[in-house]
């Protein structure tokens, strides 16, 4: 899974200061910026509408192939429809041999990356300028984009600085409106002598055989306006079928994109425009337009899988990747694709790039879902690239995490092994304090910049039977799913839970045969386990029985509902796990909706900040529910951190395989949290407490982790 | 206020918040707006994609009055020293400070971007209220011209250290006068 060339560049990533510095402050003021651009804009709607249209090119992907080519050539346009990226290259190196074409300046065209055209055009003798400021840069230092829509945020001032002065012989300095300056002058020149222009598209409209193409320093213009030879090379899911379809795109893109309303400059071209064709006798004429479409196999294969399919509706604005606690901190080099990077890069790279390298950088990914919330596209990104892992694991399985799995899913084998390291741990416990620094046996490795919470002495379920649930004239009867985390870690929360179920009218079963709710086989990718503990738990949990299932764990609870998936051919099990998905709901949401608010509470002063937690928030919708439980309770203070539904670094198995990028999204939430001066933090995931009360632990810092219920217990005495 | 003006600041404002600047014009002030404009930049040189409301308010003969090269042929070649650049846009678009060049005409797109200060030119009744109503403009032409250009701002980058700076391939300097016709 994650080797070790990748976790070495993962470490080169990290420590490099700039991108640190400036990837990180664009991340951190990206959300607000975006916002503001969208100010009588409904995204919403926009995004609908991109699904809307782009789907429906998708759906008629030869039609709008067949159409654009009769509407850009009937304008005196050429096009080529290209099967394959050797067949895009060799009509390219055809068309530029027999034009007899020397220098090429190009703006951004990704596609002309898929197909190396730099590079084999460059071995051929042709000269092929990048003009775009940032992807200049990255040509003179010999690298690969570290973002999509910005390539050279890892570079700063200085360093562009020599760039430009060992390019132009002539000293620059590190004052950036000067570099700017520079390529322009630069850039003029290539401009003005250039052969060829070639461009990428943003969009194409087959009805009208347009191409649109979007940019800022009005280099994509240069490349439109003065060569007398224009290509453009766009793959095929950059159509639409109306002029009016791309309009969505284009609302969304500037804004998504760089939080601009629009761009500089929005150009349409449609067929053969007007040029110069000598400036000396100022004789004017249409150009030579060409299009290539890249239709290669990686793009049919998306088409045809209808689980990744929505790709197509990828609009390219990268907002994915400023939204993502990890490129946040990596970039995009350790993406390895010298064309996408990100969450969407790992698809992308996937299909159209390297199988190989997509299998390693799929588990970059958090799972935490903030990309699905910007997506321009409404992409389920996070659900693709968990379907890439379950692939890859069937094709490669890990035999470390294999057997760790294998041994999860086995309940009762599970369950002795966290027995017996109740008995082991207290050789690793920190001094005087109920925290750990290490787990034992395949849990290990998990412990960078964090201490873990002990294992209990006695598991809930052998402390459950002790409980008294004194309820006269109950309501309803209600399941508890407990989790491994509240089984075996966070008892008093499994004991709240029952508290507070009870005190407004509900009694609380905990079926025993239950076990892990499948949740880390499911992000390991590994789908046999996964079913294996659904099965194991639907009949278990027997839903039938109750009212409800409540579970104080929004993963376990996310899981849960997603039971069904595993069973779409199987009628009888696949009820049970409607039925069970259907009454299975977090604690603060099933306690919110059975009547628990209430303005009860000690009255003593209790600050608290709160954290959302990734699946609660963005999977569930619930953020609402637990804030009034908490701030209508007497004496309780709530202070909002900054970004508190940025995701803890937990992401279930994510902090053992990358303990080092999980690490300082840890550091940033602790330093949110301190920001607040409160003395409690409120969570409502076992998986994040674990997280954050190590971080806060490891840094000797005095504020504590509790969860929604124990905190309402608490202040309502019933515990 | 009238809706024309009220039409007219939303342009302005909208346009100064992408780094341009605008004036409200009669056809008999324009020309002169434009010369003093340029002086005021220390341009000497300037190419004008002639057109039929460029030659109206005399354009070229008032910035040669002022002392300015003035070029309206061989565009392709003057532009490549030429400091300004006029061009008559075809729309404007009110919420975004935006100008749309609806033409095919080359002269037209090079004063748009080669000059290191480029003058858009105009006609309020011609600026519409927002980018879906361009839009759906758009869609209502019966051919759609070979060139289809939305212009806001001057050229800008961010791309060494996210810091935005104006002026990069295109103009440097932006400035649309809207000729008060309506």
């Amino acid at each position: 899974m994650a080797n070790e060339a990748l976790k070495q560049e993962i470490k080169s990533a990290l420590s490099n200061k700039t991108l640190g510095r400036t990837l990180g402050t664009f991340c951190e003021t990206y959300p607000e910026r975006r916002l503001k651009s969208y100010e009588g804009v409904d995204f919403e709607e926009t995004r609908e509408n991109i699904r809307r249209v782009k789907g429906y090119a998708a759906d008629h992907i030869d039609e709008m192939i067949e159409e654009f080519t009769k509407n850009c050539t009937a304008r005196g346009g050429h096009v080529f429809h290209a099967t394959s990226a050797d067949e895009a290259i060799e009509f390219v190196r055809n068309l530029v041999k027999e034009k007899g074409v020397q220098t090429i300046v190009k703006s951004k065209s990704m596609a002309s990356e898929e197909i190396h055209m730099n590079k084999i055009l460059g071995d051929d003798g042709v000269l092929v300028q990048e003009t775009d400021l940032g992807e200049f840069i990255i040509a003179l230092e010999g690298n690969t984009p570290v973002h999509m829509v910005m390539p050279a945020l890892h570079l700063n001032k200085e360093q562009v600085a020599d760039l430009f002065t060992d390019y132009t012989k002539v000293e620059n300095k590190p004052i950036i409106s000067e570099e700017v300056k520079t390529a322009r002058k630069v850039m003029r020149d290539k401009f003005t002598h250039a052969d060829m222009g070639v461009s990428g598209a943003n969009v194409a409209v087959a009805e009208t055989g347009t191409v649109f193409t979007m940019t800022n320093e009005g280099n994509g213009r240069m490349v439109g306006t003065l060569p007398k030879i224009h290509l453009y090379v766009f793959g095929i899911e950059k159509f639409v079928k109306s002029l009016s379809d791309a309009r969505y795109i284009f609302k969304a893109l500037p804004r998504n994109g760089t939080a601009q309303r629009l761009t500089a400059y929005l150009s349409l071209y449609t067929g053969a425009n007007e040029v110069v064709l000598d400036k000396e006798t100022d004789e004017k004429g249409p150009k030579d337009f060409y299009c290539v479409i890249l239709d290669d196999p990686g793009r049919r294969e998306i088409l045809a899988e209808e689980s990744f399919r929505e790709i197509f509706d990828c609009i390219r604005c990268g907002a994915c990747l400023d939204v993502c606690p990890a490129f946040a901190l990596l970039g995009g080099h350790v993406y390895g694709s010298n064309v996408y990077t990100g969450g969407i890069g790992t698809l992308l790279s996937h299909f159209l790039v390297s199988e190989e390298r997509a299998e390693q950088i799929q588990n970059i990914c958090l799972q935490c879902g903030r990309c699905k919330e910007v997506c321009g596209g409404g992409l389920h990104i996070p659900e693709m690239i968990m379907k890439l892992r379950e692939r890859s694991m069937e094709k490669h399985p890990n035999p470390t995490y294999k057997f760790a799995l294998d041994a999860v899913s086995d309940r009762k084998l599970f369950h002795s092994m966290l027995r017996i390291a109740s008995i082991a741990q207290p050789a690793f416990m920190k001094q005087g304090q109920p925290m750990m620094r290490h787990l034992p046996m395949f849990l290990s490795g998990l412990s960078e910049g964090r201490s873990l919470p002990k294992i209990a002495q006695v598991p809930f379920r052998d402390v459950f039977p002790t409980i008294e649930q004194n309820v006269p004239n109950p309501k309803g009867k209600i399941a508890i799913f407990t989790g491994c985390l509240l089984d075996f870690v966070y008892i008093d929360t499994a004991k709240a839970v029952i508290k507070d179920l009870n005190s407004i009218g509900y009694i609380v079963d905990m079926p025993m045969g239950q076990s892990c709710c499948g949740a880390p086989a499911t992000y390991m990718g590994d789908r046999e386990n996964a079913k294996k503990t659904a099965e194991l738990n639907i009949n278990a949990m027997a839903a039938e029985n109750y009212d409800y299932i409540v579970s104080a764990c929004p993963t376990c609870t996310h899981q849960i509902r997603e039971y069904e998936q595993f069973f779409q051919d199987d009628p009888e099990m696949l009820a049970k796990a409607k039925e069970l998905g259907e009454k299975s709901y977090d604690f603060c949401k099933l306690f919110h909706m059975l009547g628990g608010l209430s303005d009860e509470g000690d009255g003593k002063e209790l600050n608290i900040t709160y954290h959302d937690s990734c699946h609660l928030k963005r999977s569930m919708g619930v953020f609402k529910e637990q804030r009034e439980l908490l701030t209508h309770t007497k004496g309780v203070h709530l202070t909002e951190m900054k970004e508190s539904d940025n995701c803890c670094g937990f992401g279930g198995t994510y902090s053992i395989k990358f303990p080092e990028v999980a690490a300082p999204i840890l550091e940033r939430k602790v330093e949110h949290i301190k920001e607040t001066g409160a003395d409690t933090v409120a969570v409502d995931c076992p998986g994040c407490m674990m997280q954050i009360s190590g971080g806060l632990d490891a840094r000797d810092i005095p504020v504590d982790v509790k969860h929604t219920a124990v905190i309402i217990a608490e202040k309502r005495g019933l515990m | 206020m009238g809706a024309v003006d009220v039409l007219y600041e939303r342009f302005e404002k909208n346009l100064q918040a992408v780094n341009g600047n605008s004036w409200l014009a009669d056809k008999a002030e324009a020309a002169g707006i434009i010369a003093q404009a340029y002086k005021d930049e220390g341009v000497d040189s300037v190419c004008i994609a002639e057109s039929p409301l460029l030659q109206e308010i005399g354009l070229a003969k008032a910035l040669a009055d002022a002392g300015m090269e003035v070029y309206t042929d061989h565009l392709r070649l003057h532009a490549e020293t030429a400091k300004g650049g006029v061009l008559e846009a075809q729309c404007g678009i009110a919420d975004l400070g935006s100008i749309i060049q609806l033409s095919d005409d080359i002269d037209n797109r090079i004063v748009a971007i080669m000059p290191e200060y480029c003058i858009g030119v105009v006609r309020l009744s011609e600026i519409v209220d927002d980018y879906d109503a361009m839009f759906d403009k758009l869609c209502s032409l019966e051919t759609l011209p070979a060139f289809v250009g939305f212009i806001t701002g001057p050229s800008r980058t961010a791309d060494i250290e996210c810091v935005s700076t104006v002026g990069v391939h295109g103009p440097l300097k932006l400035s649309i006068v809207v000729i008060k016709d309506v």
